[in-house]
This record gives structure tokens, C-alpha cells and sequence, in this order.
């Protein structure tokens, strides 16, 4: 069994006097984190009751889009509740390099695994069966197709919504006690954040991150390489979703950057509009386009724009903050 | 080599000054580079419970500092591919000497001591043909380079002076050329291992399997019968990827992995490892995390800090250093903050004695 190790309380040694928490950190945790997280759980309850009510494909396909759009408001939040139980990646297990989801979600059928019956036996199957992922090989993978209400499939469609929706209730809980720890940044007894300074670099990483992940996984893993291009390794694809998702992320990134920053950031807003922009004008769900040359070119834009993001987010969100890119994490050796 | 007249120079300088200990220096428990608030670069010594003893300033980026056994010099190294280590006096904060890697080869970074401390090795890339080799300085003559012996891979990086006299080497497999900066060169074709390493030869040299090639061993840590090796991959990452393990010599390696969730989050990069009691711990600065494990294999939790690296045995239990300056005991307890400066703590953090 794995357990966090619980932070023992209190500072053995004085800290420097610090400024008091940043008034940016309040905002991000009140107008950005808290309603988005919020909306995660009430969607992924919503789908739960929903498959509960009609565990077919046609049944459950609207409230689990509604749960992965409102996902995508919150994936770059990859700290704190998020991490715990390691639930980012029990909700959304991608880049899936081995085919994990595929061939865990296949045992489960075969067997009939019992886990499906009791929430608790749920959570403790491998993440690669769970959350949006395994929902979606159910929903829309044709060696799926066609369950009937009575089937396991169906009963399996319906425990990884419950699974969901209490990952995502335990995300809106947890946060309502990790945001005060945010803004008692540096105070004494908050042992996760030792200085103010630290909330913001934790929102500015995950940002970072946030962006990052958009270029080099959800743009780079489809494109591969010019001499061989991997559509097939689009993020959701089965579900089209692989556009909706870059779009969606970037937007929830956009928020943070803006809720942020300590003043106007036009190169940021900018860089932004221009991804988000190019990005739509692609009208490819799935990135299909990067199997020839000229679809390709496009995609590779979209991807430059958005590592000009990154560079933007630095040049001005970094400097007002007076953060950067983690030491150690950077230096790599 | 020295001439024979330095020889009784240094000698004589020997006898005429009082033996100093690292208890003249405070009686660090640990060392550890970081970059302080202005930019500058400086060496510390650190108390047990994370607090300052002394402030060295240096004069670029360290990587690691390699302490003596028992006088209290430091040996600091540029980072990788840099030319230069400084042997630093701790209780004067003086530059005792300056080595220069020799024409044609750079340091990679770390270094250990043999012969209970006459002896300093230094991991070293031969430029021309990437052959990795270990070289040997003579503390008593002044740290002369007196020889050079090959550390039975590619790419070494941390180096552990075992009982014995026998080094542990991590030979990370990855060759570089200086022209190139850190650009790796052979990734389709590297095979790193750890190598038992003695000023006589090779003495045993331990490999992954073939479908672990990339997984570039690249730092160690040893309770004086077991050593533990970190890995960092290189690549796209499968999922998931080893990143720990430990090797008792003659033996067959073990791997220890977390769950698949927690094992992934590590980024497939562990940046220290440490030995302390029974437990083995790694950091990964890209997964903010510390992962420890039971010398049974067994995975015993997870500690989470943003760009965490350094990791050091504090009694039982671990002591880590991250790059926002602070400082943090792990033990059965929990986490508990030492210690928080404004400064980054950089990769390692180094035992004293």
C-alpha cells in the first residue's frame, strides 16, 4: 500500500522574514482553480449518474465529453490533490506508449474482474483501466461496440464513471483545504509551502508544464518524425477529441497566465490568440492532416505557437514574478 | 610527476602545520553547492539539521564537492564538460589548489577519495576516442596528477570510494564531445553499467539488459556492502521505466520500481540516490518527488517537493536539499523542513566522513 508521507509540524528552525503571500495566488486559487475544480467533480457526478441510468455507448457519449471537457480545465493543475493517490493519471491516462489501456481494459472483460462491484476494489486496479481513457476504449473502440445493458461491459462502463466521480468529489475536497495552504505560503506550521515565493513558482511550473505537455505530447506525439508521422498516436482520438483537447487546454492556460501576471501581458495574450487561432483553423479533430505534407506544415505552426507561448509566459509572466523554470529540473545531470 | 625537491618541500610544509580536521571547520555533516540570491555561486557546509556552518564563495556553477575523509578540504567541480576542480581549504575558505584536466579530456563532474584520502579520482571524458577514465592525483604532492586508469565504460559520472579501495563507477554510457556541449552523441548505441573499478583494473563490470540500454546509470550510493545506482532515460519513455537499483558485487542487479502511477510521475529521471538504515531513497527534480523504497524492494512512500535533487543519509532516515533552498529530513515520521534559505541548492548533496 502506498502512502504520502505526511509533513511533521513545525520548522525546526526560524525562517527568514518573508513578504506576505501574493495577491495573484488568491486570484488564481479563487477565480481559476476552485470553480474549475469544482465543475470537474459536478460533471464526472453527472456522468456517473447518468451511466448508472443508461450505461450504453449513446447513453453515456454526452456526459463523458462534458467530464473530459471540464477535465481539460484542470489537467495542468498536475499538484497537490491532483497528485495524490495518483489520481491525474488514474483520470487520464495518456501518452499510453505500451497500449496499456487497451490490453487492461481487455482483461477486465474477459475475466469479468469482480473489482467492478465495490467502489473500493475499483480504485485499486491498475490506472491504465480507469478514467477517461479506458471509458472512451468502451465507448467508442468497435471491439467494444454494442454491449447491452445487461452485459459486464456495461456494468465496467459504469464503475469507471463511479471511480471518476469520486476521484473528481475528493479533488473539489482536497482543494478546498490545499488553496488556504496556498495562501499561507511561508506562514509558519504550512510545511508544503516554505515561502510565499513558492505558491506562485507552483502555479508558474505547472503552467510551464501545462504548456509544454501541449507541444510535446499532444502536437509532438502525432506529428513523430517528418519521415514518420503517428496519427494514430493522437491524443483521444477514438472520441475526436484530439484538436478539442489542445484547444481546451490552451484556453485553461491562457486563464492562469492572465490571472497570474502582475500587470498587462500583451506578448503572452498575443502568443495565445495566435495557437488558439491556428489551432482552430485546422478543423482537424484528430490530426489526421499530419500524415501528409501540407496538413503537416500546419500542425508543426500550430506547435511553433505554441512554444512561443512558452517563451512569451517567461519573458513576461516569469520576470514580473520573479520565477523560473525549476534549478535542478533544468539542469538535468 | 614531481621532482624530488617538491616532493621534500611538501614534506616538510606538512610537518611544519597542525593536522586540521573538519572539526576545525565547524564539523559539517554535509556540503553542498548552490546559487545564492545575486547570481553568485558558493560552497556550504551544513550541520546536521540543514544549518549553515560556512559560506565558500566559487566562482561558476558547481556540479558536486567531493569531501576528504578526514582533513577538512573540499574538492569542487565545474559543471560537465568543465576543465577545472578546486581543492578548497574549508577553514579558510582559500583555493588550496586548482586542477586542470589534462590536455584532451574534461571532468564529468564528481570525484572520491582512496588510500584513506592521499588518493583523489576524478571521472574524466577522453575527448578523441570518449573512453571514460578515472583519474589519479596525489594529495601529497600537492594534488600532482600522477596517472590515469579507465573507469571500464563510457560516460562516467558519480564515483564512490568503497572499503577496500575499490571505486564503484556509474559509467553512464552517453558520449559527448565538448564542441557539442551535453548534445549526447551515441544514444541508439549506448550501454551504460556500473564498473568495480581498483588503481590495478577493472574488476567487475555490471550491465542492465539489452532493453534497458538506455537507462544511463549515472549516480551511486553504498552502506559499504550494497551499492545503489540512480538512472536517468534517455528517449522517448516506455512506460513505465526503472530508475533504482542496488547491486551487491558478484551478484545479479535488482530494480525497484513504485507503482505504475508513482513510477511515471518520477519523469524517468532520478538526479540522487542514498543509503541510510534500512531504506534506499531517489529524487526526481522533474517529478518534485522523493521515492523510498525498503532494502527489501519494497516501495514505502512518496515525498513531494518541487525540484528536489540532493539526498544524503541523515541517521536512519534521509536528509534532501531542493532548488527553492530548502532543506528537509525524511524519516519513519514524515517530511520535516530543516532549513529554507534564499538560495537554490544545486544537484548533490555530499556526506562529510
Amino acid at each position: 500500500m502506498i502512502r504520502a508521507l505526511a509533513l511533521a509540524l513545525p520548522l525546526a528552525v526560524a525562517l527568514t522574514a518573508t513578504p506576505p503571500a501574493h495577491a495573484n495566488v488568491s486570484e488564481a486559487v479563487a477565480d481559476h482553480i476552485l470553480p474549475r475544480v469544482h465543475s470537474f467533480a459536478v460533471q464526472s457526478r453527472a456522468l456517473s449518474v447518468n451511466a448508472d441510468a443508461d450505461c450504453t455507448a449513446e447513453g453515456v457519449r454526452p456526459s463523458f465529453h462534458n467530464a473530459f471537457d471540464a477535465w481539460m480545465g484542470i489537467s495542468h493543475l498536475a499538484f497537490g490533490p491532483l497528485e495524490e493517490e495518483g489520481r491525474a493519471l488514474a483520470i487520464a491516462f495518456w501518452p499510453d506508449k505500451r497500449g496499456m489501456v487497451a490490453a487492461t481494459v481487455a482483461t477486465l472483460v474477459a475475466e469479468e474482474d469482480d473489482a467492478v462491484a465495490e467502489e473500493s476494489a475499483f480504485a485499486q486496479v491498475s490506472v491504465a483501466g480507469r478514467g477517461l481513457f479506458a471509458l472512451e476504449r468502451l465507448l467508442y473502440d468497435p471491439a467494444h461496440a454494442g454491449y447491452g445493458r445487461e452485459s459486464y461491459t456495461c456494468r465496467l462502463v459504469q464503475a469507471i464513471a463511479r471511480d471518476l466521480s469520486r476521484m473528481a468529489g475528493e479533488i473539489d475536497r482536497d482543494w478546498a483545504a490545499h488553496g488556504p495552504l496556498m495562501l499561507t505560503a511561508g506562514e509558519a506550521g504550512n510545511t508544503t509551502y516554505l515561502a510565499p515565493k513558492e505558491a506562485v513558482q507552483r502555479l508558474y511550473t505547472a503552467m510551464m508544464a501545462g504548456l509544454e505537455f501541449d507541444a510535446d505530447q499532444r502536437l509532438g506525439r502525432p506529428l513523430g518524425t517528418f519521415d514518420r508521422p503517428r496519427p494514430e498516436r493522437a491524443e483521444a482520438r477514438r472520441s475526436a477529441r484530439s484538436l478539442r483537447n489542445l484547444v481546451l487546454s490552451l484556453e485553461a492556460l491562457r486563464d492562469l497566465a492572465v490571472t497570474l501576471a502582475d500587470g498587462p501581458v500583451p506578448a503572452t495574450e498575443a502568443a495565445f490568440d495566435q495557437a488558439l487561432a491556428q489551432a482552430e483553423d485546422l478543423q482537424d479533430p484528430v490530426f489526421g492532416s499530419v500524415a501528409e505534407p501540407s496538413g503537416r506544415l500546419k500542425v508543426e505552426i500550430v506547435q511553433q505557437s505554441v512554444r512561443a507561448i512558452e517563451a512569451a509566459v517567461a519573458a513576461e509572466i516569469g520576470v514580473q514574478l520573479g520565477v523560473a523554470a525549476g534549478f535542478n529540473s533544468a539542469d538535468g545531470d | 610527476m614531481t621532482t624530488r625537491r617538491g616532493f621534500l618541500v611538501s614534506l616538510l610544509a606538512s610537518a611544519a602545520l597542525p593536522r586540521l580536521s573538519w572539526a576545525d571547520a565547524g564539523s559539517p555533516a554535509y556540503l553542498a553547492a548552490a546559487k545564492e540570491a545575486d547570481g553568485g555561486h558558493a560552497l556550504f557546509g551544513l550541520s546536521r539539521d540543514g544549518a549553515d556552518l560556512f559560506r565558500i564563495p566559487l566562482p561558476g556553477r558547481g556540479h558536486a564537492a567531493t569531501a576528504h575523509p578526514s582533513a577538512p578540504e573540499a574538492v569542487a567541480f565545474a559543471r560537465r564538460p568543465g576543465t577545472f576542480a578546486l581543492v578548497i581549504d574549508c577553514v579558510t575558505g582559500q583555493v588550496a589548489h586548482r586542477l586542470e584536466s589534462p590536455a584532451g579530456t574534461h571532468f564529468y563532474g564528481h570525484g572520491a577519495f582512496l588510500a584513506g584520502g592521499d588518493l583523489l579520482c576524478t571521472t574524466e571524458n577522453h575527448i578523441e576516442t570518449g573512453a571514460g577514465r578515472i583519474g589519479l592525483w596525489s594529495r601529497r604532492e600537492g594534488y600532482a596528477r600522477i596517472g590515469e586508469i579507465p573507469s571500464g565504460g563510457i560516460g562516467p559520472h558519480e564515483i564512490l570510494a568503497l572499503p577496500g579501495d575499490v571505486l564503484a563507477v556509474a559509467n553512464g554510457g552517453i558520449r559527448t564531445h565538448p564542441d557539442h556541449g551535453r548534445e549526447k552523441l551515441n544514444l541508439p548505441t549506448m550501454r551504460p553499467n556500473l564498473a568495480y573499478v581498483t588503481p590495478d583494473g577493472v574488476e567487475e563490470v555490471v550491465t542492465l539488459s539489452e532493453e534497458l540500454h538506455r537507462a544511463s546509470i549515472r549516480h551511486l550510493a553504498s552502506d559499504g556492502t550494497l551499492v545503489g545506482f540512480a538512472m536517468q532515460w534517455q528517449g522517448d519513455l516506455p512506460d513505465p521505466v526503472p530508475l533504482l537499483g542496488l547491486h551487491r558485487r558478484g551478484g545479479a542487479p535488482v530494480l525497484y520500481q513504485a507503482d505504475l502511477a508513482e513510477q511515471l510521475a518520477m519523469e524517468g529521471y532520478a538526479g540522487s540516490v542514498a543509503l541510510a538504515g534500512d531504506t534506499v531513497g531517489i529524487t526526481s527534480p522533474r517529478g518534485g518527488r522523493v521515492h523510498l523504497f525498503g532494502m527489501d524492494g519494497a516501495f514505502r512512500g512518496v515525498a513531494r517537493r518541487a525540484d528536489v535533487c540532493g539526498l544524503a543519509p541523515r541517521g536512519t532516515g534521509l536528509m534532501a536539499t531542493d532548488g527553492m533552498g530548502g532543506v528537509l529530513a525524511l524519516d519513519g515520521a514524515g517530511v520535516t523542513p530543516l532549513a529554507l534559505a534564499a538560495r537554490h541548492w544545486d544537484n548533490h548533496l555530499v556526506p562529510v566522513g
